[in-house]
């Protein structure tokens, strides 16, 4: 710990003598009066199977789909007349007992993709069916910050998602934040960590994009580890969790960030084969990892300024197929959790008896009135703009 | 201005270079490449041939090269050095092929697809695996457990391995261009152990790309389509008559020929049942008959009974899937931002070629848009290459073995046999994060300075699967359920529930542990010696004889982009100063760690990572 703190010293003197300390936050508190709110996106790659994460267990159509795969309302965590939770997920049933969680329904587009990276694509830019080279948190960090404030966007993965990306903020974009630090020799310090100026760019956009990319990182590595390292919580995240707590930490330390982007990753929810157990599992870490943050910002006391959003490129097909797993769909749930939220349902569900050509329900909730309704209710952009036309928010923010 | 600057700067250099100019050869400052030359396709004049041009071939079409090796190809015509790249079959080629381990054995096979799915057989038929349950006592299906994570284990290894095997074969191949088309390939045809869990399979895979590499592509696809791994990885066990598998028909439209947005779902769902029936059998490709459709299928507007080579076939004769493959060979090996008019006469040159890779990768190597400036020094380096490409730049003759090759290049985004999904590695910028720019220098810091807590992974489970524990406890003569119950905070619960041994058919945890035992006492380890490098010696091979000349010549080995004076200036003090001279004679006899130092810096530009 005094280790930590010695580090952030020299560094935060090493900036003084750069003539930098007085135009790097180090905290909210330079942010405007109603700057503390903080959306975190929590995407489920593979396309998670929306009909046995919540299931509707009164719809005779679902136990017809799905003969072997549909689960028997006994075995469900039953939050109403209609609605059950898959047996492993006690921490999402216990937050929409709560009322802090919005289930909204039917969330999808026209002309659906199966592709996962298509419709992930889609998802990202806010732009179903259309090219768009920046992602939907990316333009809102744009719309929200035009001061660029560093740090401001964050994204852990393994790579940067298109959801971040944008024209004005370069995302802070880590994994592994003990890793998020320079190794270096004493006398090479002032040469690898100021950056050796110089070069000319001009016409090589990809080293203008490098040199661009090696100053966020400047900004943010210090502060990301130091975050990190000071961090230390009693709270429960469960087996696999998103990497919720990295950004637990840099929330408790104060950083200005106000969009996160994590995933479950590597296609995780692609159950095509023999998917009961393995699905129940993955449910089981995403139901412990967000409900233990959960938990941790009401510790720390940022339950107010927190809303998660869960959500995967698209659902899954309602009809099981033959080999006890499920392919592609179209239409699935967007979850919106945290104490901002009035919890409940949310849009209407789509019908199961109504199917499309492939066998795919038909999408109620164009997913973009969800992302109006976090740009606009949440985090007060004005979302026709970004969206590229006007989409009704809903009434999920008290 | 900006003229005037690199007048200066090749003054300087030319000065600088009169020294180098024994092993560089015909390097020489370059004239910018006329704006003419972008999207030029015609062949670059022989007179415009030059060292750096003759390095940036070698970054492209293989890992870069040493001074030695760019001079040997500048002192070729560009389409003499074009060809002996490129056309490489008379260039013997003697690898070690791949040395198994001995790891498997017949009793695995058919594996199961689940612990589960082993275990369940083993009640039902008192069998699974190759190996019986017990008649009587307790965990009497333990065998069965720790049969089934053994091979997920010593297959795991034996992968990490073949990433070694091959990553030495790239580092050392008389053939560069046959390996980067290799991995080319692995990351178009991405299959993963993840999922397919078998190396065998995946050492088949890579030996059939590499005989494909520069094939003509339909052969290519059509060896893929009938490969085990990818068979396995696609679920072609379950694409059976009247349950048709979407997963590898989708795929090879999408991912694999057209693109997406080229064809319907029916397309895809007919395109299915022509594969029906593909599967495999041990590690040989069989069309199971009975399972396969030979109904009437449409697929792309051709009705026949059609089979998968049909379908094949038809996918081929889709003008798209020129323009898509074009394109994508294109950004892999020239540069990311494509015109679609562009795409479209690299399209047409591919078609024209009856898909020929290694006639349509020559016209692209040798055309003048390759030297183009857009082109030039403007790609991001995929982790591989990078690491490979270093480690040839220093003279290595082997990967090192501390740190782990395999390791480093999954931190930094790319494990060789671990593609991240079916779409493979979205390479370009996708490689580059603020994270991931760091990382790419703590690799090399850790080349030059290798780790000295060093554990081997293939060695040591290192809190991998908890299994210390379990070993050290058992060792203690505690029972087996003392010993496997999870350590933490459910402890306190977990001991108030169990006492003593319980009675159970298996435990994962033990079978966990034997797996591990067994998987490192079958499995050869992989090699670890640090990096063998000797930075003192490439400098006085190139007759360094100032500090400044060390860095100018450090940089002009590594690096695409022209160091400015100033940086170099820079790196130089600080040489000096750690060496206590300018004069690397006077430093002669200690100067290595000092010049690892300056390497380190240079290697952490921020360009180090384009080529």
């Amino acid at each position: 710990m005094h280790h930590d703190t010695l580090h952030r010293r020299q560094f935060l003197q090493a900036l003084a003598g750069m003539g930098m300390g007085a135009t790097l936050p180090l905290g909210h508190t330079a942010q405007a009066a109603d700057s503390n709110r903080i959306l975190v996106v929590v995407e489920l790659t593979g396309a998670n199977d929306g009909f046995n994460t919540l299931v509707p267990y009164t719809d005779d159509a679902y136990y017809r789909l799905r003969p072997q795969l549909g689960i028997r309302a006994n075995r469900l965590r039953k939050i109403d007349d209609l609605y059950g939770f898959n047996p492993g997920m006690a921490g999402f049933e216990r937050l929409f007992k709560e009322g802090q969680m919005a289930v909204v329904h039917g969330c999808g587009y026209d002309n659906p993709s199966y592709s996962h990276f298509t419709s992930a694509a889609y998802w990202h830019t806010g732009v179903p069916n259309g090219g768009e080279p920046y992602g939907w948190l990316g333009r809102l960090a744009d719309a929200i910050d035009p001061q660029l404030t560093p740090n401001f966007l964050v994204n852990i993965d393994e790579r940067q998602s298109l959801a971040v990306r944008a024209a004005k903020h370069v995302p802070v974009v880590f994994d592994d934040p003990e890793r998020f630090s320079r190794k270096g020799l004493y006398q090479s310090r002032p040469l690898i960590d100021k950056g050796l100026g110089g070069f000319d760019a001009s016409g090589n956009m990809s080293q203008q994009f490098l040199e661009e990319v090696a100053q966020s990182a400047r900004q943010a590595s210090e502060q990301v580890r130091a975050a990190w390292n000071q961090y230390k919580t009693p709270v429960d995240y469960g087996i696999l969790s998103m990497d919720l707590p990295k950004v637990a930490a840099m929330i408790h330390a104060q950083l200005p960030t106000r969009i996160y982007h994590t995933a479950y990753r590597h296609n995780a929810f692609d159950t095509h084969v023999h998917q009961a157990e393995l699905h129940q599992r993955l449910l089981t870490y995403v139901s412990d990892g967000v409900s233990g943050f959960m938990q941790d910002m009401k510790r720390i006391g940022r339950d107010k300024d927190v809303t998660v959003m869960v959500y995967s490129e698209f659902g899954r097909r309602p009809a099981e197929n033959t080999s006890l797993g499920t392919d592609h769909g179209t239409a699935n749930h967007v979850y919106l959790i945290g104490q901002p939220i009035k919890g409940g349902h949310y849009g209407q569900a789509p019908s199961l008896t109504n199917l499309n050509a492939e066998g795919n329900v038909l999408h109620t909730t164009d997913f973009r009135r969800v992302y109006a309704t976090v740009m606009q209710s949440w985090m007060g952009a004005n979302s026709q703009a970004l969206l590229n036309g006007p989409f009704d928010t809903l009434p999920v923010f008290a | 201005m900006i003229f005037d600057m690199k007048m200066i700067v090749r003054n300087e250099l030319i000065s600088v270079a009169l020294g180098l100019m024994i092993v560089l050869g015909s390097a020489q400052a370059t004239d910018n490449p006329p704006s003419a030359w972008t999207n030029d396709l015609s062949a670059l004049p022989a007179q415009a041939w030059n060292a750096e041009r003759a390095a940036h071939l070698l970054e492209r079409a293989g890992f870069g090269g040493t001074p030695k090796e760019v001079d040997r190809l500048a002192q070729m015509t560009p389409t003499q050095a074009v060809k002996s790249l490129v056309r490489y079959q008379n260039i013997p080629d003697k690898f070690t092929p791949f040395q198994d381990s001995g790891s498997h054995d017949a009793g695995l096979e058919p594996f199961a697809a689940s612990r589960p799915a082993a275990t369940d057989l083993a009640k039902a038929k008192g069998e699974s695996l190759g190996v019986k349950v017990k008649p009587d006592g307790n965990r009497r299906a333990q065998q069965v457990a720790d049969r089934y994570l053994y091979w997920l284990r010593a297959s795991r290894l034996e992968t990490h391995r073949l990433g070694y095997w091959w990553a030495n074969r790239m580092l050392t191949t008389p053939r560069p261009f046959q390996e980067k088309m290799t991995l080319f390939w692995h990351g178009h045809f991405a299959t993963t152990e993840e999922k397919v869990r078998d190396y065998r399979k995946l050492r088949i895979q890579n030996e059939v790309l590499r005989q494909h590499a520069t094939a003509r592509f339909r052969d290519l696809m059509v060896a893929v389509a009938k490969d085990p791994a990818m068979l396995a990885f696609l679920d072609a066990g379950v694409n059976l008559k009247g349950a048709p598998n979407e997963n590898f028909a989708r795929e090879i439209m999408e991912l694999f020929t057209m693109g997406v947005g080229n064809y319907t779902e029916q397309d895809i769902k007919e395109a299915a049942r022509a594969f029906t029936g593909w599967n495999y059998q041990g590690l040989t490709f069989v069309i199971n008959p009975s399972q396969h459709d030979d109904g009437m299928k449409t697929v792309l507007n051709q009705t026949g009974r059609l089979t998968g080579e049909q379908v094949i076939d038809i996918l081929m004769a889709q003008p798209v899937t020129a323009d898509y493959m074009a394109g994508k060979l294109y950004r892999y090996f020239v540069r990311e931002d494509l015109s679609p008019t562009m795409q479209k006469q690299l399209g047409q040159l591919l078609r024209d070629s009856g898909y020929d890779i290694a006639a349509f990768m020559e016209t692209v190597l040798l055309s003048k848009d390759f030297y183009s400036s857009e082109s030039v020094a403007t790609r991001i380096k995929p982790p591989v290459e990078l690491l490979i490409s270093t480690y040839k730049k220093m003279e290595l003759q082997a990967v090192p073995g501390i740190p782990d090759f395999n390791e480093q290049s999954a931190l930094l985004g790319q494990k060789l046999f671990y593609p991240p999904n079916v779409a493979g590695w979205a390479n370009g910028r996708s490689w580059i994060t603020p994270g991931l720019l760091l990382a790419r220098g703590n690799v090399i810091y850790d080349t030059v300075y290798p780790p000295i807590n060093f554990v081997a992974p293939d060695r040591v489970a290192n809190g991998l699967y908890q299994i210390e524990p379990v070993a050290d406890k058992l060792s203690q003569g505690l029972d087996v359920t003392t010993s496997t119950k999870p350590e933490g905070k459910s402890m306190g619960e977990m001991s108030m529930s169990n006492q003593g041994d319980r009675d159970e058919d298996f435990n994962t945890r033990l079978a966990s542990y034997h797996a591990w035992r067994k998987a490192i006492e079958k499995v050869k380890p992989i090699e670890r010696a640090t990096a063998q490098l000797q930075v003192s010696q490439l400098l006085r091979q190139a007759k360094c004889k100032t500090t400044d000349d060390a860095v100018a010549h450090l940089a002009q080995r590594f690096l695409s982009v022209k160091l400015p004076s100033t940086v170099q200036t820079q790196i130089a003090d600080m040489l000096s100063q750690d060496l206590g001279t300018r004069n690397l004679q006077e430093a002669d006899s200690y100067m290595e760690d000092a010049l690892r130092n300056a390497l380190h810096v240079i290697l952490s530009l921020p360009v180090y990572q384009l080529g």
